[in-house]
């Protein structure tokens, strides 16, 4: 997950002024990128709409059935519906990549482009920055933040948010470095405008489409996390349904109730997808055309 | 060529990063709730015995007081000793950082020899129905969480199959490599499905570069523009990932080395964390940096010696 | 949801395979020789009886060290040891100790008198480790000549002779130790511990820490086996750490390994269907519970419904044990009938302790005048499955009488640091005897003065005046009454019982002989393996 920045970083962004994509035909990634997610969308929205029970709800006389008519995905070892909290589920997941990736992206973004604008000694201390963070284990940094906090969503958005926002920076701070050099940003300040105006009106939408591509990434990455912490016990706690705890807890059911894990599997795949295909249809919407 | 300047600018420049990271471990492990003498006996201890067990670990003595015994030890290169299972620190760094690193190192191999070609396959194809199916299949293998592609490819091919041993480390190195295959394949897959995305769109624009159109132009066979130009301008990409993906895999196997039962540092990481084993945690987190750092500096140095502009 | 009834059958065989260690193992011939590989949840951490702490390092120590009397099977009583007698004084203020002839360390060097009283003597020291309260009452240990030893009590303690049998007062060379690197005694024994040489029936080999551990026969064992031949059977044991459940099954399912610990109680079921393997359940001392904090203000300031006795009962009843049972132990559970496991000597009760009734929990809270409900947090261990399975059930139980629970998942440190702080409203946990005798549980439980009763607050001077008088009561009627008072004031106590189970074991079929014990003691002298 540490990757993606450097080779977007060299993509070659167009010596251009941005200008919004004008209503380009949609790509059939960008399409289907947009249909998943607008889908999960509406799943996050009104669960009810496709859940026939309440997530959290127990049926004792209910316990691991497999897959059938009144529990089209099965049960798990209290009675609880899977469909249902597969579905419910997918408020809290959608949460997850949006609110572990937000802040991330916006100081990431806004770091990255006074590093990249200024260059010189800003660049050289944010190297070591970079250096620290992406050196430190990653996964003990958050297991000792959740530790130190408490377990629970908040606090694993701070974890990562402490981490994340560099690789953000990296990627926009490489993309403005470039465009400085560029005639029209030389134009730019000889007709005197001020320092923040040329950042944020000119360097920075040329630098940004790399880091909104790669934010899609690392949202599927984010929800991936979850499902790691919640096999150590430290991700949503119960009996809130989420996809990546769903799995752990089918774990120890995976020869007598495969129907625990697979369907959230599934569920988590499709997320990916949605969010991957976005990215890769930004990414070509973005790309300069020649 | 690399210049001797370069070289050492780049030591140097470990040397601030070694240094904080020592500095934040040893805030960070404090700041964690309970002490080493918390995780230790459980019900049975006393409030006297918690104490005297405090005093003898010297960890009564002021902060700061600890902090400067910790760095002068450091300096001379002792690490101390285990308070949870009584053994020197180095001692246990040499007997976990080997299984852990061989596993990345497997990993790593198996994550490019997937990613390099079916980047390619994707790239040249792109937007048929191969370059679909690979980049579906990309994100499957992006998606899995890891303990349980693990535990799916235990159950296939070592339990039923009994081509792979059920988890462990074995004897010898041929035999750990043969330990270690699905694991490392476990952790390739994800790395592949990472570096496949990246390289592709790398592909896909190197292909669109002048000088390939130039290089075409001059009526060089596709084949010699493709492992001339396109082939080398993308390992020099993938290489500036690795270093940060080493350094990624080493801290965090932790799930493969549960699930694979490999005792390595992540494992090892986890259980002092757990433990609040305070000098392991510290010497553990420094060695794990100083290991991930002289990755970064390998790949940095190769990169420059392919590509001088990175070397300015 | 009743109980499944296969249960109380093995619970009959596993007993029957705890038998063999004792008599005939079975009427055929016992077959010698071969490595039993054995699959461990953990690895363990400190192989030293007096300074370790954890039931990782506790419950293998034994094949280690010997005890001068032996656990007997059931786990309540004892047996002779490295003492082939001992007699105590009819004022109950000593005990002799007859050693038996020819014993020797793994080295093959005697097991003196001075080598036992080194190792009581350090074993009882109040500045060594945490388990000197089990020898508190010896005075001083002689030498009376070079087969027998004397422990002088300060006054008469029904429990030392069980205490004898703890692996704490496991017999070490006290050459051997003191020759070792180190400027201290803790810094010696903590070296010895590295490679230690020991009197138990297996010596210690090689250890990978997190990989494996190698033991292989003590040569000069003592004790016979049914063969006439001393033990053990085996010319080895070694343990592999598997962390993960699934994989540690799945290497016992692939032939790899001959058995393995802490089967999840999901599995169990198809584990016994699986006609290549013994899914053993060993009777154990295990009880799992929850503790309240029940101080009137908690560490906040805030003011603690849980105080309120009415409070804890109408939760108690309110908790459903049948149906944790169900679903948490997948039916392997037996609801609790006192605050102590049944197999504990002295254990009183019957029936469940609370039967679920949701109409008197209704009747309880609005009496304490809580009809509305409340809420608190419950502590429960990060991973741990079925913590978080018992804290997922009471939530949902507990909704009915408007409590809301706020499951939180730490980890063990962060755990036992708020628990000592007293900063808590609820915990959950799992206890189980290290002593043939209900003292230690009684006074970790329940005796405020030792650990303020499970860290709750909970003071009950009739308790604790019991069980002071309990620990000099020689009599065993006299001492049976006053546990079984201490056992019903403890009602009120600060305890959610829950249920009791035994320790789940898988083995391969060709595995003869392995015991569990109720305190948790693996012993492989007795083990083993057909060809």
């Amino acid at each position: 997950m540490t990757a993606a920045e450097d080779l977007l970083s060299r993509r070659r962004p167009a010596p251009r002024r941005f200008r919004p994509p004008s209503l380009p035909r949609p790509s059939p990634a960008l399409a289907g990128g947009l249909a998943i997610l607008a889908a999960l969308l509406v799943l996050a929205l009104v669960p009810g709409l496709v859940a026939p029970y309440a997530p959290a709800a127990f049926d004792y006389r209910a316990i691991l059935k497999p897959p059938s008519f009144a529990h089209p995905f099965g049960t798990d070892n209290f009675g609880r519906d899977i469909l249902s909290r597969t579905v419910w589920a997918t408020r809290v997941d959608l949460q997850i990549a949006l609110f572990g990736t937000l802040v991330p992206v916006v100081f990431g973004t806004l770091a990255g482009a006074v590093v990249g604008y200024y260059g010189g000694w800003v660049e050289a201390l944010f190297g070591r920055v970079v250096d620290a963070v992406v050196t430190f284990p990653f996964l003990v940094l958050v297991i000792a933040i959740v530790a130190v906090l408490g377990p629970g969503l908040f606090n694993l958005y701070i974890a990562v948010s402490v981490v994340g926002w560099v690789f953000y920076a990296r990627i926009v701070a490489a993309g403005v470095a470039l465009q400085r050099r560029l005639d029209y940003a030389a134009a730019a300040r000889v007709m005197g405008y001020s320092t923040p105006r040329i950042v944020l009106r000119h360097l920075l939408p040329n630098a940004v489409s790399a880091a909104i591509v790669y934010w899609m990434t690392d949202m599927a990455l984010c929800i991936l996390l979850g499902s790691s912490l919640g096999y150590l016990g430290l991700g949503a706690q119960p009996p809130t349904a989420e996809w990546g705890v769903l799995i752990a807890d089918g774990k120890n059911y995976m020869n007598t109730a495969w129907w625990i894990s697979i369907f959230p599997g599934v569920a988590i795949v499709l997320a990916g997808l949605g969010f991957s295909l976005l990215g890769d249809g930004l990414a070509d919407l973005l790309r300069p055309k020649r | 060529m690399l210049s001797a300047g370069y070289v050492l600018r780049r030591v140097l420049q470990m040397v601030p990063t070694l240094v904080f990271i020592l500095v934040v471990t040893f805030v960070l492990v404090r700041l964690l709730p309970g002490d080493p003498l918390s995780a230790i006996g459980g019900d049975h201890v006393t409030d006297a015995q918690v104490a005297q067990a405090r005093a003898a670990y010297g960890l009564d003595q002021p902060l700061f007081a600890q902090f400067l015994l910790y760095v002068r030890r450091v300096v001379t290169g002792d690490l101390g000793r285990s308070i949870v299972v009584q053994v020197p620190v180095w001692s246990l760094v040499g007997e976990r950082l080997p299984p852990t690193m061989l596993l990345s190192g497997m990993a790593v191999a198996i994550g490019v020899g997937l990613a390099v070609p079916l980047a390619f396959a994707s790239a040249l194809r792109r937007g048929r129905a191969t370059d679909l199916a690979i980049r579906a299949g990309a994100q499957v293998g992006l998606s899995m969480p890891v303990f349980y592609i693990g535990l799916v490819l235990l159950t296939v091919f070592s339990a039923h199959l009994r081509w792979f041993p059920v988890g462990g480390y074995g004897d010898g190195w041929g035999d750990r490599v043969y330990h270690l295959f699905l694991p490392a394949l476990t952790l390739g897959v994800s790395l592949a499905a990472v570096l496949m995305r990246s390289l592709r769109a790398a592909i896909v624009d190197v292909l669109g570069a002048e000088y390939v159109d130039f290089a075409r132009a001059k009526g060089l066979p596709t084949r010699v523009i493709l492992l001339r130009h396109v082939l080398r301008n993308a390992l020099i990409s993938t290489l500036a990932l690795l270093g940060p993906t080493v350094g990624s895999l080493l801290g965090g196997a932790v799930i493969t080395e549960s699930v694979f039962a490999i005792p390595g540092v992540g494992r090892l990481m986890i259980e002092s964390i757990y433990g609040r084993d305070y000098p392991v945690i510290q010497g553990l987190t420094l060695s794990l940096a100083v290991t991930v750092s002289l990755a970064f500096l390998v790949t940095d140095l190769i990169q420059a010696s392919l590509d001088p502009r990175v070397a300015r | 949801m009743t109980m499944r009834p296969r249960f109380r059958t093995v619970l009959a065989l596993s007993t029957c395979l705890g038998a063999s260690l004792a008599g005939a193992a079975g009427a055929g011939a016992v077959t010698r020789g071969g490595i039993m590989t054995y699959g461990r949840y953990a690895d363990s951490l400190f192989l030293d009886p007096v300074l370790n702490d954890a039931n990782v390092d506790i419950w293998i120590l034994s094949n280690l060290y010997d005890t001068l009397l032996l656990p007997t099977d059931d786990g309540k009583g004892v047996q002779p040891g490295l003492a082939s007698a001992y007699a105590v004084a009819a004022d109950g203020k000593s005990i002799t100790l007859t050693l038996r002839d020819g014993i020797m360390f793994s080295d093959g060097s005697p097991i003196t008198a001075e080598d036992v009283k080194w190792s009581l003597d350090r074993a009882r020291d109040p500045k060594e480790g945490i388990w000197n309260f089990i020898d508190e009452s010896i005075g001083s240990v002689d030498v009376k000549d070079p087969k027998t030893v004397v422990l002088t009590l300060k006054h008469p303690d029904p429990a030392i002779v069980a205490g004898l049998s703890v692996f704490n007062n496991g017999i070490m060379p006290k050459k051997l130790v003191e020759a070792m690197p180190g400027a201290t005694l803790d810094d010696k024994a903590k070296a010895f511990a590295e490679h230690p040489v020991g009197s138990g029936p297996f010596a210690f080999a090689s250890w990978s820490r997190g990989q494996t551990m190698k033991l292989v026969k003590n040569q000069h064992y003592w004790r016979p086996g049914a063969d006439g031949k001393p033990l053990p059977y085996l010319d080895g044991v070694t343990f592999e750490v598997l962390p993960d459940d699934a994989t540690r099954l799945l290497k016992v399912q692939s032939g790899e390994l001959d058995g393995a610990e802490f089967v999840p109680f999901s599995r169990v079921e198809e584990l016994k269907a699986d006609p290549k393997l013994d899914m053993a359940l060993f009777p154990s001392t295990k009880v799992a519970y929850g503790t309240f904090n029940v101080r009137p203000k908690l560490k906040s300031g805030a003011d603690n419904p849980l105080a309120n006795v009415k409070v804890r009962q109408a939760l108690n009843v309110a908790a459903d044990k049948d149906a944790i049972i169900a679903i948490v132990t997948h039916g392997v559970g037996t609801p609790m009938s006192s605050f102590m496991s049944s197999a504990t000597p002295l254990h009183a009760g019957t029936g469940t302790e609370f039967p679920a009734d949701p109409a008197k929990a209704k009747a309880l809270m609005k009496e304490a005048g809580f009809e509305k409900g409340f809420g608190f947090p419950v502590l429960v261990l990060a991973g741990n499955v079925d913590e978080i399975g018992i804290a997922t059930a009471l939530q949902q139980m507990w909704a009915d009488l408007g409590v809301t629970l706020e499951i939180q998942q730490v980890d063990n440190a962060t755990l036992t640091a708020r628990f000592r702080e007293g900063d808590f409203s609820m915990r959950l946990g799992y206890w189980t005897d290290d002593i043939a005798d209900p003292s230690e549980i009684a006074s970790y439980f329940g005796y405020y003065p030792n650990i303020q009763a499970q860290h709750s607050g909970w003071n009950d001077p009739a308790f604790n005046t019991l069980f002071e008088a309990s620990q000099q009561e020689l009599d065993p009627a006299k001492r049976a009454d006053q546990y079984a008072r201490m056992q019903a004031i403890y009602r009120d106590g600060p305890t959610l019982p829950l249920y009791e189970s035994p320790y789940p074991v898988v083995l391969k079929k060709s595995v003869h002989g392995f015991l569990q014990i109720p305190l948790g003691n693996n012993i492989f002298s007795g083990a083993s393996l057909e060809k």
